[in-house]
C-alpha cells in the first residue's frame, strides 16, 4: 500500500512540470469551495473522529497529543 | 547694446524655463520611478477576523471501554470556540484559537459504578467522573515574505481536562513556488502530555495495599468469586510524549483542479494506556456486586507507538453551481492497526450567496493486536484492552451543511460585519453497533477597517 501511495506522489508532483495556471486563470480555483485547507468548522468533526477512531493524521488537523485520545 | 541685453535676458529665460522644466520631468520620472520601485503588497489579512464556533456531539453504544467492552456508551459534549486572527501588520498574523469543551458520559460515570442502588455496565452513575470539561487554548503566529512565498508559522497550545494536561509547541514552514502554483510544507509539533490517573472505584484501595476480601468489599456483599484479588498495580510513569513530522506537497493541475498530499509520521512514548479502562479475563473468575462485574484489570498498552498517515485531497471546480472535494487517507501503525479514510463532498451553489454541503464519509479500521472483547483476555497476556475505538470495524458518515457567504458584509454588528454562518449535522455509524450525531456551526465575523 505505502508503494503504491508513493507511485502517486512521484506522479502527483511530476504533473507540476504539466501546467503552469498563471494568477489571471486562477478564478475558479480561488472559489472558497476549492480551498485544500480544511474548514474551521470542520474542527469538531476530525476532533471526534480522533477520539472515536484509531487513525489520525494526514488531514491537517492534530494527529496526536492534547487530550486523552489517540 | 540695449537691444543685445534684451536678447540675451530672453536666451537665459528661455535656458531657466528649459532647466525648469527639465528638473520638472526628473522630478517627475523620480517620483515614477520610485513608484515603480514600491512592490505592490497585498496585506495577509486585510482586518481582524473573529469566529465564533459551536459544536454538539451525542453518541450512544453498547460497548463502553471503561466497563471493559460492555455497558452503555452514551456521551453528551457541547464545545463553544471563539477564533481571533488579528493582522499585526502587512505580513503577520496573530490567532488566538480558546475552546471549552462541557461532556457528560454515561460510560465515564461507571468509572465508579457502585454509587447508585443497582449498579451495572448498562446503568448511568451519578459519581462526579460522569462529567467534565476540557479547556484548549491555541495560540500561532504567522510570518510572510514579500511576495508572498514563504510562509512560516509557530503555535503554542495548554490543554486540561480534570485527569489531563497538555502543552504543545509546532511550527510550520511552506514555500511556495512555479508562479504560486505549488506548494510544499514542513510542520513539527511536540505534545508534553501529563495524567493525572483515575483509576476504577473497586480497584482503588488495592493500589494502596493488599487487600484481604472474603465476601464483602467497599460495604457491599460480593456475588460468584468471593475471593475478588484483581491484576491491578498504579502506573508510576504518568506522562505521555508525542513527536509529530509533518510534509504536504499542493499542486494545481489546471484551471479547474488542485490537490494536495499530505504524509504525517507519529511516534509516542509514555502512558498510552488509558487508566479508567476495565478488563476482564476469562482464566479468573468473576467478582460482582449486584450485577456490576468487578474489574479485574486495568487496559495495559505498549509505552510506544509509531504512526503513519499518508493522505490526499483534490477538488474539481465542475461548473459555477457545483465542486467536487475528494480525500483519501492510509493509516498504519505498529499495534497492528490500519485504516483506510474516503469521503466526498459536493458543494451545491444553490442560491445567491447560500451553498449546499452533501458530503459522505466512509472509514475502515483493524483491530488492535491487543484488542479482545468482553471477558475474553488472558491475565498472563502481557498487553490487553477492550476498547472498541481499537476494534475492527467500518463506519460510514452522512453529513448535510449550509452556508451563507456575503464577502462584501453588508449584516453588520456593532463594528462587525457578518461575513459567513454556517451549519452543519452529520450522522456516524459503525457496524458495532456505535451511532454519534454531530452537529456544528459558526458566524464568522470582520471588523470594519
Amino acid at each position: 500500500m505505502i508503494k503504491k501511495l508513493c507511485i502517486v506522489a512521484i506522479v502527483f508532483s511530476s504533473l507540476t512540470a504539466c501546467t503552469v495556471v498563471k494568477e489571471y486563470e486562477k478564478v475558479n480555483l480561488n472559489d472558497p469551495d476549492m480551498e485544500l485547507n480544511a474548514r474551521k468548522s470542520d474542527r469538531f468533526e476530525t476532533n471526534f473522529h480522533s477520539y472515536r477512531e484509531a487513525a489520525s493524521g494526514a488531514n491537517g488537523g492534530k494527529s496526536g497529543g492534547g487530550c486523552g485520545c489517540n | 547694446m540695449e537691444v543685445n541685453q534684451e536678447v540675451a535676458v530672453g536666451v537665459i529665460k528661455n535656458k531657466m524655463k528649459s532647466i525648469f522644466i527639465l528638473i520638472g520631468l526628473m522630478g517627475l520620472g523620480t517620483i515614477v520611478f520610485s513608484q515603480e520601485e514600491k512592490v505592490y503588497k497585498k496585506r495577509v489579512l486585510e482586518s481582524t477576523e473573529v469566529d465564533f464556533l459551536m459544536s454538539y456531539y451525542a453518541q450512544d453504544g453498547e460497548n463502553a471501554a471503561v466497563t471493559g467492552g460492555i455497558g452503555t456508551e452514551e456521551l453528551t459534549d457541547i464545545t463553544p470556540t471563539i477564533v481571533i486572527s488579528i493582522p499585526l501588520n502587512d505580513d503577520d498574523v496573530l490567532t488566538i484559537d480558546a475552546g471549552i469543551s462541557a461532556y457528560t458520559s454515561a460510560s465515564s460515570s461507571n468509572v465508579n459504578a457502585l454509587d447508585i442502588d443497582n449498579p451495572n455496565a448498562f446503568t448511568t452513575s451519578t459519581g462526579a467522573s460522569g462529567a467534565d470539561t476540557w479547556t484548549n487554548v491555541v495560540g500561532s503566529y504567522s510570518h510572510s515574505s514579500d511576495d508572498r512565498n514563504k510562509v512560516w508559522t509557530a503555535k503554542l497550545s495548554v490543554a486540561s481536562e480534570y485527569d489531563y494536561f497538555s502543552v504543545g509547541l509546532g511550527g510550520s514552514y511552506s514555500l511556495l513556488f512555479n508562479e504560486k502554483n505549488t506548494e510544499l510544507g514542513i510542520s513539527g509539533n511536540v505534545y508534553f502530555d501529563q495524567w493525572n490517573a483515575i483509576y476504577p472505584m473497586e480497584l482503588r484501595p488495592f493500589g494502596d495495599s493488599e487487600q484481604n476480601i472474603n465476601g464483602s468489599y467497599l460495604g457491599y456483599s460480593l456475588r460468584g468469586n468471593p475471593n475478588y484479588s484483581p491484576n491491578f498495580k498504579a502506573f508510576n510513569d504518568e506522562g505521555r510524549n508525542t513527536y509529530a513530522i509533518g510534509l504536504s506537497l499542493s499542486q494545481i493541475l489546471s484551471r479547474r483542479m488542485q490537490g494536495v498530499l499530505m504524509a504525517d509520521y507519529v511516534i509516542q512514548d509514555g502512558l498510552l494506556s488509558t487508566p479508567f479502562q476495565r478488563v476482564y479475563f476469562k482464566d479468573v473468575d468473576n467478582t460482582y456486586i449486584n450485577d456490576f462485574h468487578l474489574a479485574e484489570g486495568i487496559e495495559m498498552m505498549p509505552g510506544n507507538r509509531t504512526k503513519i498517515a499518508v493522505g490526499g485531497r483534490l477538488n474539481y471546480y465542475i461548473n459555477e453551481y457545483l465542486v467536487l472535494r475528494t480525500y483519501l487517507r492510509y493509516y498504519s501503525d505498529d499495534w497492528g492497526i490500519s485504516s483506510q479514510t474516503a469521503s466526498i463532498e459536493i458543494p451545491i451553489k444553490a442560491f445567491n450567496r447560500i451553498t449546499l454541503y452533501p458530503s459522505y464519509r466512509y472509514y475502515f479500521q483493524t483491530a488492535a493486536d491487543y484488542f479482545l472483547p468482553y471477558d475474553q483476555h488472558l491475565s498472563t497476556d502481557a498487553y490487553y484492552t477492550s476498547d472498541y475505538d481499537l476494534s475492527e470495524y467500518t463506519a460510514s458518515q452522512f453529513s448535510f451543511g449550509i452556508s451563507y457567504t456575503d464577502i462584501f458584509t453588508k449584516c453588520h454588528i456593532g463594528k462587525y460585519g457578518v461575513k459567513n454562518i454556517n451549519l452543519k449535522i452529520s450522522y456516524y455509524e459503525r457496524d458495532s453497533g456505535l451511532n454519534g450525531m454531530l452537529i456544528a456551526g459558526g458566524v464568522k465575523f470582520v471588523l470594519d477597517k
